[in-house]
């Protein structure tokens, strides 16, 4: 019976495109697509640079930290190898020995940046951006100054903000989650919880009033108890072979980041998917109609819940974050995702737990409300 | 007389405000092909399934080998088969799978169920089809398909729902064909159909049931003795006067006639002269006849006689 119910398994080809080749085409477009850039980001060797100050003022020493925390060697955004030098010909000479790529010339309400002969475009970008941005912010805050001078106190802080929006991001929720690494895997979730259309089958391989295959199995003097975990084991093996696959496809093919903890991602893949096995068995238990029917039911609710996750709009979590938690906290699919961003980017190992074991309780919980009513000995209704 | 498998009594099955089994009464005997006769809605599909256990009743008395039916009866269920109306089969495994798939819900032994599913298969004579998913079948092969998955575990009852619908005359022939060595093989088979043709040729008792009520049951040749027709009289003869027909209507047994300026169609009850005494009364009018007809009635006629209106619908 079980070799049967893992043939069957394999063999359905709609659960298998929703919940293995859909999730990994969406993520080999969004690599093609978009990976370059990010690969340009997160890949870029620190460069060479020199900065020269004249005289001294808060222009030159703001531009100084915004320029030093740059050249944080711990830091994510480490792009500048810094010296400091008070000469400017010296400097310039560096270039021209191609010993620095990068000259940041200060004054006392200016920067001039000088590059060298044969300087990267990632140098040339990322250079005047910063030079000009650090220029417009000055600015500003220096006309609210002249306006009101009052506002004298801030002008440190408001400086020094434009340094905190480079730092890595501490929890999932505590600034936008890198909205390309959360793509993945709000992809992978999607992925995962389209195994609920497993669930669903189950329960059209059981429930005599679902489908006349289950009506036969109703009419047969099989045990109900034995018929369910096959069933369900039989589900259950495929889905984590179809998970590992993706995984290994991410981390080898796309670059995806795991995290470094193989144990961890282990529970949460099976904890997740346990999760959505069991929520396709209720959603095939308590919707109407045929099998397909239930499934598009449930297909509707994971479509919704997948969008709410973040999805195809980036910010949706945040924005809930800030305007109505409860929102992410009972959507299954952020919490897989801000599990699974927890374990491997967000470093919220508190965070990971507490998603982790809410993940775990529910699937438990709906799991054996699921077993206990296909169990039940009663008339099918059919 | 062969002792009762199956007894059903006063049993009623009501959907809400519909009453779809009032008090309906059955009983099967070993060895034997039983016909449920019904029209489409008549309650044939929820008698069996309320017989099966798969749906709950209100009130009644069901017993299969003497013992009480319920969801739990699995030493009962062993030994009954069922061939649903639809095709119950997995389209993702092939013949051969499905059919040692449902067997293999009865018979745990590996080299018994190896057996049984090929004969299963030699019965529905798939041979050449073991590794074809059902989707590649025709729609006679996939009933004969059905069938195997319902009968491989040898059962000693086999429930037979309307099994030919949708199926072509070749295919609906075999399938009355393998019935038929069903039984001779010790198996007793309920059999639903709104196909009279098929009820009258292939039971040996037959049920009428209507409104969820039984309305006959007897042999066939028992219910037709229940109805006062017992001959149509079909004569084409052209410009029959009124006065011939009023001479037709006078004979005892005659009890209609319908004339349409071309065809006559006489109903009569038992005689042994009728059609002599016709055509009799039409030679001493001068009347040429050109073909005639002597049916004997149908079971249509059975039921339309017992509730004044046709069996089959369409």
């Amino acid at each position: 019976m079980f070799k049967y119910y893992l043939i069957k398994t394999l063999r359905n080809k709609m659960v298998l495109f929703w919940t293995l080749i859909f999730p990994l085409a969406l993520m080999t477009v969004m690599k093609v697509a978009f990976g370059s850039i990010y690969d340009m980001e997160n890949s870029i060797d620190p460069m060479k640079t020199v900065i020269v100050t004249e005289g001294e003022g808060p222009y030159q020493d703001g531009f100084r930290d915004v320029v030093s925390t740059l050249s944080d060697k711990d830091s994510d955004n480490y792009y500048f190898d810094l010296t400091e030098e008070k000469d400017l010909a010296k400097a310039k000479d560096l270039l021209l020995d191609e010993k620095a790529e990068i000259v940041f010339s200060v004054k006392a309400d200016s920067i001039e940046v000088f590059l060298s002969e044969d300087h990267s475009d990632t140098a040339a970008i990322i250079s005047k951006s910063v030079a000009d941005s650090f220029d417009q912010k000055y600015t500003m805050i220096k006309d609210a100054y002249m306006k009101d001078p009052s506002a004298a106190a801030s002008i440190a802080q408001d400086i020094s903000s434009m340094t905190a929006s480079t730092k890595p991001v501490e929890n999932v929720f505590d600034g936008d989650p890198d909205p390309y690494t959360w793509y993945f895997y709000s992809t992978f979730v999607m992925g995962i919880f389209f195994i609920a259309m497993m669930g669903v089958a189950l329960v059209g391989d059981l429930k005599a009033d679902v489908s006349a295959e289950a009506m036969r199995f109703s009419l047969s003097p099989a045990g109900k108890g034995k018929m369910i975990f096959y069933s369900y084991l039989s589900k259950l093996i495929p889905c984590l072979m179809i998970t590992a696959i993706q995984l290994t496809y991410m981390k080898l093919v796309l670059n995806v980041p795991l995290g470094k903890d193989p144990l961890k991602l282990f529970a949460f893949t099976v904890s997740a998917i346990m999760f959505s096995l069991s929520f396709g068995v209720i959603c095939g238990l308590f919707f109407k109609g045929t099998v397909s029917q239930r499934a598009n039911k449930a297909t509707a609710i994971i479509m919704t819940s997948v969008f709410l996750s973040g999805e195809m709009i980036g910010v949706l979590p945040g924005l809930f974050e800030q305007y109505c938690p409860i929102i992410n906290d009972i959507n299954p699919a952020t919490v897989m995702n801000m599990t699974f961003y927890n374990l491997t980017v967000g470093n919220s190992v508190s965070g990971f737990y507490l998603n982790i074991t809410k993940i775990i309780a529910v699937a438990a919980l709906l799991l054996v409300v699921g077993a206990l009513v296909l169990r039940r000995e009663k008339y099918a209704s059919v | 007389m062969a002792k009762e498998i199956l007894t059903v009594k006063e049993l009623v099955k009501r959907y809400k405000e519909l009453i779809a089994l009032d008090h309906f009464g059955m009983s099967v005997r070993e060895g034997e092909i039983f016909g449920l006769l019904g029209p489409n809605g008549s309650g044939k599909t929820t008698a069996i399934n309320c017989i099966l256990s798969l749906l709950e009743y209100d009130k009644g008395d069901i017993k299969i080998f003497g013992k009480e039916m319920s969801p739990k009866a699995y030493d009962i269920k062993k030994d009954i088969g069922v061939v649903p109306q639809d095709i119950a089969v997995y389209e993702s495994l092939s013949v051969y799978e499905n059919i040692d798939f449902f067997c293999g819900l009865y018979i745990r032994d590996k080299e018994t169920r190896k057996k049984y599913v090929q004969e299963a298969i030699d019965f529905v004579a798939l041979n050449d089809f073991v590794k074809f998913r059902p989707k590649k079948l025709s729609g006679g092969l996939k009933r004969r398909l059905n069938i195997a998955c319902g009968i491989a575990h040898k059962p000693k009852l086999i429930f037979f729902d309307e099994p030919t619908v949708a199926v072509d005359p070749q295919s609906r022939n075999k399938i009355l064909e393998g019935i038929e060595e069903l039984r001779k093989g010790g198996a007793t088979i309920v059999y639903t159909s709104h196909y009279m043709e098929e009820v009258e040729q292939l039971c040996d008792r037959v049920l009428i049931i209507d409104k969820g009520t039984t309305i006959a049951e007897g042999t066939i040749d028992e219910l037709k003795g229940m109805i006062k027709k017992s001959e149509i009289i079909t004569i084409e003869a052209s410009g029959v006067d009124e006065k011939t027909i009023t001479s037709i209507k006078e004979k005892s047994t005659v009890y209609n006639v319908e004339y349409d300026g071309r065809v006559l169609k006489v109903e009569a009850g038992s005689g042994k002269h009728n059609v002599i005494d016709i055509v009799n009364i039409l030679q001493e009018g001068g009347y040429r006849m050109k073909k005639i007809f002597s049916e004997q009635p149908t079971l249509n006629d059975v039921f339309l006689e017992l509730t004044g209106k046709q069996l089959r619908d369409e």
